[in-house]
């Protein structure tokens, strides 16, 4: 077992790594603070918009949804694959519960861009939560 | 996701059908079967939930992942060979196992030989049929619904044991990172973690597939807890095996790490210059340039060789080092020039001692055989006398005369021939003897030796050191005198041994043999006031710091000092003593009492107390019976008087005075002679029957013993028999023999110094001993009368006053006989000296 976790560990150094992944895969979100509530920027280019789904509940707003590649079909074949496409899911958590706020979809530049506005203000629960 | 299915159905239909995929991972309950693109794993199992790098080579299998990747979600099967497909063929559906993982390709990038891909496991499917084998492998599947916990306490109980082996494993595993370790052990979602150690695990095929099937979590947690439990118990054996094996290879190492941290330290503070290396050069510079014979170099220079194979911390090493420095110290070759300037040396001799002229004429012969033959022998003297005479000083004045080193050392209490000759090598500690550690400490191979104490050496179960001297002590064998330590033949024939001893006795008959004895007799009273006036007192005035103008004594004084205030045969009391006496000058002086003392002999009461001793005076009149004897005893000579008395009426002879039994003999041999001779003196036979005798010895409390009394107490017999007295002013000593011989004895100088003392003026001496008179003081011989008798007649006729004073009483009637001759004689001859 030592040889396989040195393994493990010497790949997880290098340029490809084994890691405990997910079913599924996590795009990259920014969260901004505004005065009236919340914007998330979420890095999900090529994604149809009927085929994302967000849901909220408590103070969790999950994406979920999938990537797919219209790029093939005869005569073009990958060359190189960056992309991660099929299913991906994203559950961002916030300090304070954002149920009921109304949620405002945009795609701006490929990306997409989640307005939150919330009439509560959760800066006293914050506090508490730090 | 009911749509992405339509769509990939759709797509289907368009004219892809080998990307059709039908699946939504998280159709839980109505998996709806799927065609998909198959990659046959090797020795190796694809698990959900890991991101697993891989490289395609295989055309079957390059064409699998092309296929997938021309779909919208880069979707496809990996599935497991069994460990029995041959490795290097391409596997057939018969060997895949059925249960394989759904993975998404996540990058890939085009190599020369295939396709390197990052692959991400979703989840597990079954294998329902198998569509198609070539171009590569597609199969109908179905996803499997996620795992089921039955009993969420054992599950939960088995992760923590699971952890806590983790804890374990990565305890023997120090180089894992530790975010890696905190992301291991905070993992809270069991089945991930199983995934996870099984992947990393290296369990083989069918272990792995056996943990990919597994129905529950349950199952999937304890056969990841058993797995992990048998890795970690190899994990421990091999590295007990290898901790065992390394074991003896760490300790060499250790050693020479701390060897290296020493030798570094060492460098730094400045007290080695390279470390052993450098030492043993060091030694081997040294041995080259050291003047050494060539028996000597070539044992040197092999035990060098030996030290250099030795590592520093080796016993023998230091021993080794320790040996060849002491024979690189020692003066093999090297000697003083003697000075050979006779009249230089005597100059020093006579600056020294005064006296002693004896040994000054041997020591001036000795210099001249020198200065005649260079390499002649030196000789081994013995200076026999008692203490205080200056045989140790003499010894040092020597050197001084001959310009040699000076080493003494005592023997007294030595028994152990080690001492003298040191401890072989291997014993621990061992040291080499006193005789080359003096050459060493002399620097010089010719140094004057001074043995002290000779006679004071003691002898026990571990040896004889006087059986070791006696090798040291031949100028026939001791020019390859071998220490024990040294174990190389060392010259000691050009060092000039010097024995002392206070008394020949002791000394062993052989060990005497091999020393030229010279006796230093002890001082008369004017020798004494010589050397108090040449060395003693300038001396103690210095050293009680004064001037030698703030303090005079007179000759009285010092002659008082000698005889009044001290009793000894040299000078060492009498030299405290003139000590104190400037002391107390000394103190007047400090206090400003005085600017200069004077002493006189009137003083001396003032400044030394009573007088404690009386010498012991010649009695003024001795009655018949008594006579003066001389004794010699390590303080230098005494007067003893012999005491006989008749018992009328009582037997035998009664001695009594602590007589020795030689002593004891010769008073029965006297009174045998005389009886036998009765006539001849003039006694009557009878009285040797009619009366006992008893003789005795003051002090009585001193043990005696020798034959030299017997004149003595033959003049006392004869003068209890006769009547007739014996001279007040004389002296005695010899010895006798039945036959009315009188031999010679010993000591003669000392005894008639103390007779002279005690005012004796009149000696008589064994014919014999002639010789010995040359050796008192002039001026004590000028005052005195010597006597020199060959036969115990002449002893009486000089020691017996010719008049009868007390005539003997009556013999009892019984044994009546005429009266001697001599008893009648009236005669008066009475011859006094002046």
């Amino acid at each position: 077992m030592a040889n396989s976790v040195e393994r493990y560990f010497r790949l997880l150094h290098g340029e490809r790594r084994m890691r405990p992944g997910t079913r599924a895969w996590c795009p990259a979100a920014d969260i901004y603070r505004t005065t009236d509530g919340w914007i998330v920027k979420v890095d999900l280019a090529g994604v149809r918009p009927d085929e994302l789904e967000i849901t909220v509940k408590g103070a969790t707003l999950q994406l979920s949804g999938c990537r797919r590649d219209t790029f093939y079909g005869e005569g073009v074949s990958y060359h190189q694959l960056e992309i991660t496409y099929s299913r991906f899911e994203r559950t961002l958590r916030f300090p304070c519960p954002i149920e009921g706020a109304s949620v405002a979809r945009d795609y701006r530049d490929g990306l997409l861009i989640l307005h939150l506005r919330s009439e509560e203000n959760c800066e006293e629960r914050m506090d508490d939560q730090d | 996701m009911a749509e992405t299915r339509e769509n990939i159905e759709a797509q289907a239909r368009e004219g892809a059908p080998q990307a059709v995929a039908e699946a939504s991972p998280e159709a839980v309950s109505e998996a709806v079967p799927f065609e998909i693109s198959v990659l046959p794993l090797q020795n190796t199992t694809l698990f959900p939930e890991t991101v697993v790098p891989l490289a395609v080579g295989r055309p079957r299998s390059v064409a699998a992942v092309e296929s997938a990747l021309a779909t919208p979600e880069k979707l496809l099967a990996c599935i497991s060979a069994r460990s029995e497909q041959v490795t290097g063929q391409d596997a057939t559906p018969a060997d895949l196992y059925s249960v394989g993982t759904l993975v998404m390709v996540k990058r890939m990038q085009r190599i020369e030989e295939g396709l390197h891909l990052i692959i991400q496991g979703t989840e597990r499917v079954r294998v329902l049929e198998w569509t198609q084998e070539q171009p590569f492998l597609r199969a109908r599947v179905q996803t499997l619904p996620p795992l089921k916990v039955v009993d969420g306490e054992v599950v939960e109980a088995t992760k923590r044991n699971l952890q806590s082996l983790i804890q374990q494993a990565l305890a023997m595993l120090p180089q894992v990172p530790p975010e890696v370790r905190a992301a291991v052990m905070t993992a809270d979602d069991p089945v991930r973690l199983a995934y996870f150690l099984a992947s990393v695990l290296n369990l083989g095929v069918e272990q792995e597939q056996k943990m990919l099937e597994a129905q529950t979590v349950d199952e999937l947690v304890l056969l990841a807890h058993n797995y992990l439990a048998h890795e970690l118990e190899i994990m421990q054996i091999r590295s007990r095996i290898a901790t065992e094996a390394q074991s003896e290879m760490d300790k060499a190492q250790r050693d020479y790490i701390l060897r290296q941290q020493m030798k570094a330290i060492q460098k730094e503070l400045g007290d080695d210059e390279g470390g052993e290396r450098a030492e043993a050069e060091l030694l081997r510079e040294r041995l080259s340039t050291a003047d050494l014979p060539d028996e000597v170099r070539t044992e040197a220079e092999r035990e060098l060789k030996r030290m250099e194979r030795l590592p520093a911390a080796a016993p023998d090493y230091h021993v080794i080092r320790t040996w060849l420095e002491f024979v690189l110290e020692l003066p093999w070759r090297k000697s003083t020039e003697d000075k050979l300037d006779l009249k230089e040396a005597r100059r020093i001799l006579d600056e020294d001692h005064y006296g002693l002229e004896d040994i000054k004429e041997r020591i001036l012969e000795h210099l001249a055989v020198i200065k005649l033959r260079p390499d002649a022998k030196s000789p081994i003297l013995c200076f026999v006398g008692p203490p205080g005479v200056g045989k140790t000083s003499l010894g040092r004045s020597i050197a001084r005369a001959l310009g040699r080193q000076f080493e003494r050392f005592s023997l007294g209490g030595v028994r152990d021939e080690a001492e003298l000759r040191g401890h072989r090598r291997t014993y621990i500690g061992a040291l080499p003897g006193r005789i080359v550690q003096s050459i060493r400490r002399a620097g010089v191979n010719n140094p004057v030796m001074m043995l002290d104490e000779i006679d004071k050496l003691g002898a026990d179960y571990r040896g004889d050191p006087s059986a070791a001297l006696l090798e040291i002590l031949d100028p026939q064998q001791n020019n390859t005198f071998r220490d024990h330590y040294l174990d190389l033949p060392f010259d000691l024939s050009k060092v000039f041994f010097i024995a002392t001893a206070n008394q020949l006795g002791p000394i062993p008959p052989p060990l005497r043999d091999r020393m030229e004895i010279i006796q230093l007799a002890g001082y008369s009273d004017q020798e004494k006031l010589h050397i108090a006036r040449q060395y003693l007192i300038p001396r103690q005035i210095q050293e009680n710091g004064l001037q030698p103008h703030q303090f005079e004594i007179t000759d009285a004084a010092v002659m008082l000092i000698a005889t009044r205030y001290t009793r000894e045969a040299g000078v060492r009391q009498m030299e405290r003593t003139i000590g104190s006496v400037i002391r107390k000058a000394a103190l007047r002086i400090a206090q400003g009492e005085a600017e200069q003392v004077s002493v006189d002999a009137s003083d001396m009461k003032e400044y030394l107390g009573a007088p404690r001793f009386y010498p012991e005076e010649a009695r003024k009149e001795l009655p018949a019976g008594v006579a003066t004897g001389m004794a010699w005893t390590e303080m230098g000579g005494q007067v003893l008087f012999i005491e006989a008395t008749l018992l009328p009426g009582g037997g035998g002879f009664t001695i009594t005075g602590q007589l020795g039994e030689v002593m004891q003999e010769s008073a029965r041999a006297a009174r045998s002679y005389l009886w036998s001779h009765a006539a001849e003196f003039g006694i009557d036979p009878e009285m040797f029957k009619g009366y006992g005798v008893h003789l005795h010895v003051p002090a009585g409390a001193i043990p005696k013993d020798g034959p030299s009394a017997g004149v003595t107490i033959t003049s006392a017999l004869a003068s209890l028999y006769t009547g007739r007295r014996v001279r007040p002013d004389t002296a005695m000593t010899g010895e006798i023999t039945l036959s009315g011989l009188v031999f010679p004895v010993g000591g003669i100088k000392e005894k008639v110094l103390a007779a002279h003392r005690a005012g004796i003026r009149r000696i008589i001496l064994p014919a014999r001993n002639e010789a010995d008179v040359e050796d008192i003081p002039e001026d004590v011989r000028r005052e005195l009368e010597i006597v020199l008798v060959a036969r115990i007649g002449e002893v009486l006729d000089a020691a017996l006053e010719k008049l009868v004073a007390n005539p003997p009483p009556p013999i009892p009637e019984a044994t009546r006989a005429e009266r001697p001759a001599a008893q009648t004689e009236p005669e008066v001859i009475r011859v006094r000296e002046a």
